[in-house]
């Protein structure tokens, strides 16, 4: 009795579910749209495309949110750039004294949601911030995996502008996985692994390497990256290796590293990883086999874990070059001192881009939001984001700004070397210049 | 009756070393300036506050005394509460002083919350010695708090206490309510301060709505559970009505709430269905799996898969090696199947096991499972580390519950009753039966007849396929799929929803799943402690609740039996069956042979 | 209708496994599959083109850092099997007992390096550094017994499974609020750095150290166990605690030793794992828990040598297994698949020998 009622039970479902593939669409969504070119903020605003527009009364503050890792391992990124885009908003009153600016006289207000550096994390985030439909913009996320077919997609559905000061993954703003209303400031992985490659190969000409990734996807695309342009230079990938992130016992694989003598071992992963690969590598590897790690290793704690330089083996890092910007008097004279006066020493390099991210994003503001003579303002969303799109040639902390169609507006892209323990960090020892530093843009690298 | 003394003392002392765990740990530091009520009103002051309350709290409940149950009275609740307060002050204010003494800067070197942020917080901003004689008074004050809730007279206690609560719960929910009430068009300035916790206004009318319908329910809500319950029991019509109003009620839940807690509640959703299909395993045929998240992990990959989806590559993006371009709908009965036949692969083997080693076989499988999501091996198939994008949005009907979180709890709705079904139904079956006569006793259900192979492979096949169902939800929601939503702790999540809930009992799971999913997911401020409560909670919990929070009547009066049952597996039992072997070479095993663990 | 027999309606194909030789017969094939991937990948491996094949040099490196990291989830395993055989029960917690340890000694580990006495007087330092992790954790183990595992004595098997799993998260937690969530350096003793030559071989110093202290342990260990008063007992209570209490054993207390004899142990385990690693942090007790659990239940739980046993092949299934199995089918990033093999493996023992290698043997259903 009770099999047949079951049996019975899963022929309804099996044909109700036959009912419901006929009905439902099978819609991936994603694939670019295609922008039209913004206009300025002459005549009126169009609210009458499916994202519509943002009504900002006057008196009302101009609503902001940032969707950033706040807390757990990551807290120092998202904390570090919201202090970013406070101090943009600081400097709208063309002075770093604490007090916020203005935007056409209106106030600006940060809503500060935890992106948890994780797809969960950034789903609930994008939902609490596309729930209010007061937000213009929100500046995230810290975590790849969080904006990747989750915040972006999210937010991009209702048409809010997500610009990311640190997203570096490339899939972000490739061809097929970007959505509309993404951009970023932050450079495109693929060149940072395409920079690192030329310095392994060019500089300190060395032309076999292995790489040794966590489970990360921001460790494995960049370890991706250089492999793909190591090995266009003419290099040699001995070893393709992956760890655990919570891994403590990194012998066995360095061990079998070892054994395809690598000139170079890339791990372009988070700590603890990374200050193990050094201290734990070096007892394994052949002598004089470089290390490097990227600007996910360049920390403070790498510094504490590791101690002093490990002799007869080298470690570098690469990351955006901090020096490029500190060249501008802007950067080292005005910006990083109230950086530090108000916030105390910056743990990531990744405010600056987000203070450009927040910058560039007023300027959009300016251009398109259509004031009716009183005070309250119309901002479209759809001109909003084509403005951002459109900008070009802008001069940022970062460099020059130009946002390309699928969302990479940091074009031009410095990325430095730095070697161990000379790094422009807490603990590390003067001179925290980078050996090596190299421009390319997004057309150069593979 | 008085307290006695030793008590006071020791209570007092206890309370005073949590209050310095509390400090230590860094919880004051974190929610010093979250404000609850008003501005004065903030967690952090709350958390000065409670552990002589909760120390006086224990400290004044009834005794045993000679045989006989005797409640403390008011007077000497309120003194031994005072009595504890001045005790946890006492030693809370020696600890701050002694931080003070030997230097702030030294302690952070090892602890690193005690920053001179810490002590300036602890004594009221007054610094040593004022400050401590203000912080000794409010513990004294809380200690009070705390006798008085404990022993003042019932009509007013429990509403006092409900609205309390009630109060702490808007107040550190302030993130969300706001939210919800204006996507519902009402204006929320009277209620919660801008950006910030309840105002002095708001705190009173939640109190005041809360403590009365706690004197409501009192008086007469009771009365009507207990008539309901009798209705229901007599005429199952009834009980099919009180069921559909039920599903109404869960129905609406969503348009009320607004779409930032449907997102939450949607969670909770893939979590009570993930507790169904584990409750099954372990609460029904009582085979302990410590690996569920491999279901939970196949259901969601093979459901991207079999959708479309496409892997992240540096590159943009790739077809998986083998992929389908099916409707939701269709492919989600399919990735059930698959699921059920997993279920079989993985019960196999370890049909034979017993207890602690089903449980590190199962904790094993999967792990493995685990490993091989960012594994560069399976890469070509479901996209190791950087995962894999595109699931499907499975519309129907109108509904997009990828893109909507209130559509999206309808879908995991759906299911959830689905499940919820199946379990009942299985429980009441005759394969229920089997699964409770294998629980209580292997040996004797096999020499019944009962094919424990077959009702064991069942186990698994059921729960596998219902805990791919709950995968393929979560592939459903967020649509992106990475490794790191697959790890060892969804199934101690799983294990944890169904244990607190109650082994056994489907209404336990919901109740088990809102604790554990719905409350973090409001309370994402806590996201940094939230596994030191997760693990205190679970272990408070289970002293002094083991049967959980709604127990199966049948499952209780099986925990009271298993203990004698459990002797006897481990080789000391009164059958003496299995004795086990004590000789002790060296070399040889401490805790003896045992023939019948298998 | 399904009758008493469990026969099914037609159609079932579950009514075959029931009949015992076929459910022999797909376990046997099942561990043959496993059998053969395992022999033929390790063939596959070690008639890889000489370029491409690993050297002696190497084969030993694998061997030694395998037994180094074997004898320390050992040590962590005895803990494991200790607590189990008294109480059968899995203390979940136990690897934050170790991390405790760890962290402890890390605090003096650190302030000795910093004034030079760490190097001027390593073996000194050593011995002192294991003495803390030893009190450290042994604190660690009767607080959990006395708050979390007591009360729930009388318990059925899950409680106090769950009650573990809680313990383990809020204390991993607490260290992480107490001590921060980045990792630490642990000092290295220079002495302890770099190689011995012994026989002609070069083994890790550290490794040889680790291997001598494990050894030294589990001796010291059986040898208590199995002489002493005390021991005796233990294998008392192991065998039937009501009867000990009868003949009157103390029961509590003789709980309360052994939770002090596996945080002892997990103190020594301690000082080991930090030095061969050169880090500590909040959560390093969680994997090296479920490794030394899994090595336990491999060797036979309940046994000390059994655990020594696993222990150790644990060590070099993570080590060895991929580098022998794995490279041989050329399967990209094999060594991240290490849990993976080692639970596999873990599978096939099971399957022939359900009480673990050293445990009860066949154990055929009455």
């Amino acid at each position: 009795m009770k099999n047949r009622k079951l049996l019975a039970l899963f022929a309804l479902l099996g044909a109700l579910s036959l009912v419901a593939a006929a009905c439902g669409s099978d819609d991936d969504g994603g694939g670019a749209t295609s922008a039209s070119g913004g206009g300025g903020a002459s005549g009126a605003a169009d609210c009458s495309d499916e994202f519509g527009c943002v009504e900002i009364a006057a008196g009302d503050p101009i609503q902001l949110a940032s969707l950033l890792s706040i807390t757990g391992d990551t807290a120092s990124l998202g904390t570090d750039s919201n202090h970013g885009v406070e101090l943009a908003i600081d400097y709208l009153d063309d002075a770093f004294d604490g007090t916020p600016g203005q935007l056409l006289g209106h106030d600006v207000t940060l809503q500060q949601e935890d992106d948890g550096c994780s797809a969960e994390g950034g789903q609930a985030g994008a939902t609490a911030l596309a729930a209010n439909p007061d937000i213009v913009a929100v500046i995230g996320t810290s975590c790849s995996s969080a904006a990747l077919g989750v915040a972006d997609t999210i937010l991009g559905d209702k048409g809010v502008l997500l610009f990311s000061p640190s997203n570096t993954n490339p899939g972000l703003t490739s061809e097929e996985a970007h959505q509309p209303f993404y951009a970023r400031t932050a450079h495109n992985d693929k060149i940072q692994g395409a920079i690192v490659a030329d310095f392994v190969f060019n500089k300190l000409k060395i032309d076999s390497a292995a790489t040794i990734n966590d489970e990360s996807p921001y460790a494995d695309g960049l370890a991706q990256a250089f492999r793909d342009n190591f090995e266009a230079l003419g290099g040699t990938i001995t070893d393709t290796e992956q760890v655990n992130s919570s891994d403590t016992d990194l012998g066995p694989v360095f061990t079998n590293i070892a054994s395809t003598n690598p000139g170079v071992v890339y791990g372009p992963n988070f700590n603890p990883v990374c200050a193990l690969s050094y201290s734990q590598g070096s007892d394994i590897l052949a002598k004089g086999t470089v290390q490097i790690g990227s600007d996910g290793c360049l920390e403070s704690s790498f510094l504490d874990t590791v101690g002093d330089p490990i002799a007869d083996y080298d470690y570098y890092a690469s990351s955006p070059d901090v020096t490029a910007y500190q060249g501008g008097d802007f950067y080292k004279n005005e910006y990083l001192p109230a950086y530090t006066d108000q916030f105390g020493k910056p743990t990531s390099v990744f405010n600056a881009h987000a203070y450009d991210a927040t910058n560039v994003l007023f300027d959009a503001i300016e251009s398109v939001a259509v004031d009716d003579g009183s005070g309250n303002l119309t901002i479209s969303r759809t001109a909003l984001r084509d403005a951002v799109f459109a900008t070009s040639g802008y001069q940022g902390l970062t460099g020059t700004i130009t946002c390309t169609p699928l969302g990479d507006c940091a074009t031009d892209v410095t990325i430095g070397v730095f070697q161990y323990n000379n790094w422009p960090v807490e603990g590390g020892v003067d001179p925290t210049d980078p050996v090596f530093s190299e421009t390319k843009t997004l057309a150069d690298v593979i | 009756m008085g307290v006695p003394t030793r008590s006071i003392v020791r209570a007092g002392l206890i309370g005073g070393v949590a209050a310095i765990f509390i400090a230590l740990v860094g919880l004051y530091t974190k929610f010093a300036t979250l404000e609850l009520v008003g501005e004065q009103i903030t967690l952090g002051r709350l958390m000065i506050v409670a552990p002589a309350l909760v120390a006086a709290y224990a400290v004044t409940r009834p005794r045993i005394v000679a045989g006989e149950r005797r409640v403390v009275s008011l007077r000497d609740g309120l003194i031994a509460g005072a009595l504890t307060g001045l005790g946890t002050g006492i030693v809370f204010a020696a600890g701050t002083w002694f931080a003070d003494l030997f230097g702030v800067d030294r302690i952070r070197e090892v602890f690193i919350s005690v920053t001179d942020e810490l002590i300036a917080f602890l004594t009221f901003d007054k610094g040593i010695p004022g400050g401590l004689v203000i912080l000794i008074v409010i513990c004294i004050v809380g200690g009070v708090v705390g006798g008085f809730v404990r022993t003042a007279p019932e009509p007013i206690r429990k509403p006092a206490a409900v609205g309390v609560l009630a109060v702490l719960l808007f107040g550190l929910l302030q993130r969300i309510v706001p939210i919800a009430l204006v996507e519902l068009g009402y204006d929320a300035d009277w209620l919660y301060r801008a950006g910030s916790g309840l105002t002095v206004l708001g705190g009173v009318v939640v109190f005041a709505v809360a403590a009365i319908a706690d004197i409501l329910w009192n008086r007469g809500g009771r009365r009507l559970k207990d008539r309901v319950r009798q209705t229901t029991e007599t005429a199952p019509a009834a009980r099919l009505g009180l069921f559909l109003v039920l599903v109404a009620i869960l129905a609406i839940l969503p348009l009320l709430l607004g779409s930032v807690i449907s997102e939450t509640l949607g969670q909770v959703m893939i979590y009570v269905l993930l507790g169904l299909g584990l409750n099954i395993v372990v609460g029904y045929a009582g085979l302990l799996d410590l690996g569920y998240v491999a279901f939970f992990a196949f259901g969601a990959y093979t459901t991207g898969l079999l959708t479309g989806a496409f892997l992240n590559t540096t590159t943009g993006a790739a077809q998986p090696a083998l992929s389908a371009d099916l409707n939701f709908y269709v492919a989600v009965w399919i990735v059930a199947l698959l699921a059920a036949g997993l279920g079989l692969l993985i019960g196999a083997p370890v049909l034979r096991l017993r207890g602690d080693y089903l449980a590190i076989v199962t904790l094993g499988l999967g792990e493995i499972v685990s490993v091989i999501t960012a594994s560069k091996w399976a890469q070509p198939l479901i996209g190791g580390p950087q995962g894999m994008r595109g699931v499907t949005k499975a519309e129907i009907f109108g509904l997009n519950p990828q893109d909507n979180p209130q559509h999206f709890y309808y879908l995991a709705l759906a299911f959830v009753l689905l499940a919820a079904f199946v379990s009942w139904r299985l429980s009441t079956s005759r394969i229920g039966r089997a699964w409770t006569a294998m629980r209580e006793d292997e040996q004797v259900a096999d020499a019944t007849g009962i094919s424990t192979t077959k009702f064991k492979l069942l186990a698994f096949a059921m729960g596998g396929a219902i805990g791919s169902l709950g995968g393929a939800l979560f592939a459903v929601s967020i649509g992106s799929l990475t490794p790191a939503s697959f790890e060892i702790t969804v199934s101690i999540t799983a294990l944890a929803v169904v244990i607190l809930g109650g082994l056994g009992s489907i209404p336990g799971v919901v109740v088990g799943a809102l604790v554990l999913i719905g409350l973090p997911g409001l309370l994402r401020e806590f996201e940094d402690y939230r596994p030191l409560i997760y693990g205190g909670a679970l272990v408070a919990i289970m002293i002094l609740r083991p049967q959980g929070l709604i127990p199966n009547v049948r499952r209780t009066r099986e925990l009271a039996e298993e203990e004698v049952a459990q002797d006897a597996w481990a080789g000391g039992g009164p059958s003496g069956e299995g004795e086990a072997v004590a000789a002790v070479v060296p070399g040889g095993s401490l805790g003896g042979e045992r023939e019948d663990l298998e | 209708m399904a009758t008493v027999t469990g026969q099914r309606a037609p159609g079932s194909q579950l009514g075959l496994l029931e009949r015992l030789p076929w459910r022999k017969i797909i376990l046997v094939v099942l561990s043959a599959l496993i059998l053969l991937v395992v022999v033929v990948g390790s063939y596959k491996t070690l008639t890889l083109p000489a370029d491409e094949r690993y050297t002696a040099t190497t084969w030993k490196n694998f061997v030694t850092l395998g037994l180094a990291q074997g004898a320390i989830i050992a040590l962590i395993a005895l803990g494991y099997t200790l607590v189990y055989g008294i109480l059968r029960m899995i203390n979940f917690a136990h690897g934050e007992v170790f991390m405790f340890g760890a962290y402890t000694s890390f605090f003096f580990s650190d302030a000795w390096e910093q004034s030079g006495f760490l190097d001027s007087n390593p073996w000194l330092s050593m011995a002192l550094l294991i003495v803390i992790a030893m009190i450290a954790s042994m604190i660690v183990a009767l607080l959990l017994e006395r708050i979390a595992y007591r009360p729930l004595r009388n318990a059925p098997r899950l409680v106090p499974l769950i009650t573990a799993i809680g313990a383990s998260l809020f204390l991993s937690n607490t260290a992480r609020g107490f001590f921060g969530a980045q990792s630490r350096g642990y000092g290295v003793p220079d002495v302890l750095s770099g190689s011995w030559t012994i026989l002609g071989v070069e083994v890790n110093r550290i490794q040889l150290v680790v291997l001598i202290t494990v050894i030294v342990a589990v001796v010291a260990l059986s040898l208590f166990v199995s002489r002493t008063t005390t021991g005796k007992s233990m294998r008392a209570v192991a065998a039937d605690s009501e009867i000990a209490s009868l003949m009157g054993i103390k029961v509590d207390r003789v709980i309360v030793i052994t939770f002090a004899i596996g945080g002892l142990l997990a103190g020594i385990a301690a000082v080991l794992f930090s030095i061969t690693f050169e880090s500590v942090s909040f959560s390093m007790g969680f994997r090296p828990g479920i490794a030394a659990f899994t090595a336990a239940v491999l060797g036979g739980i309940g046994s000390i040598y059994g655990a020594a046993l696993g222990g150790v092949l644990l060590g070099l299934l993570q080590s060895v297994g991929p580098a022998l199995v794995l490279t041989g089918y050329g399967i990209p990033s094999s060594f991240q698949l290490k849990d993976a093999f080692t639970f596999l493996v873990l599978v096939l023992v099971l399957i022939f020998r359900p009480g673990g290698l050293l445990g009860s043997g066949e154990a055929e259903k009455v």
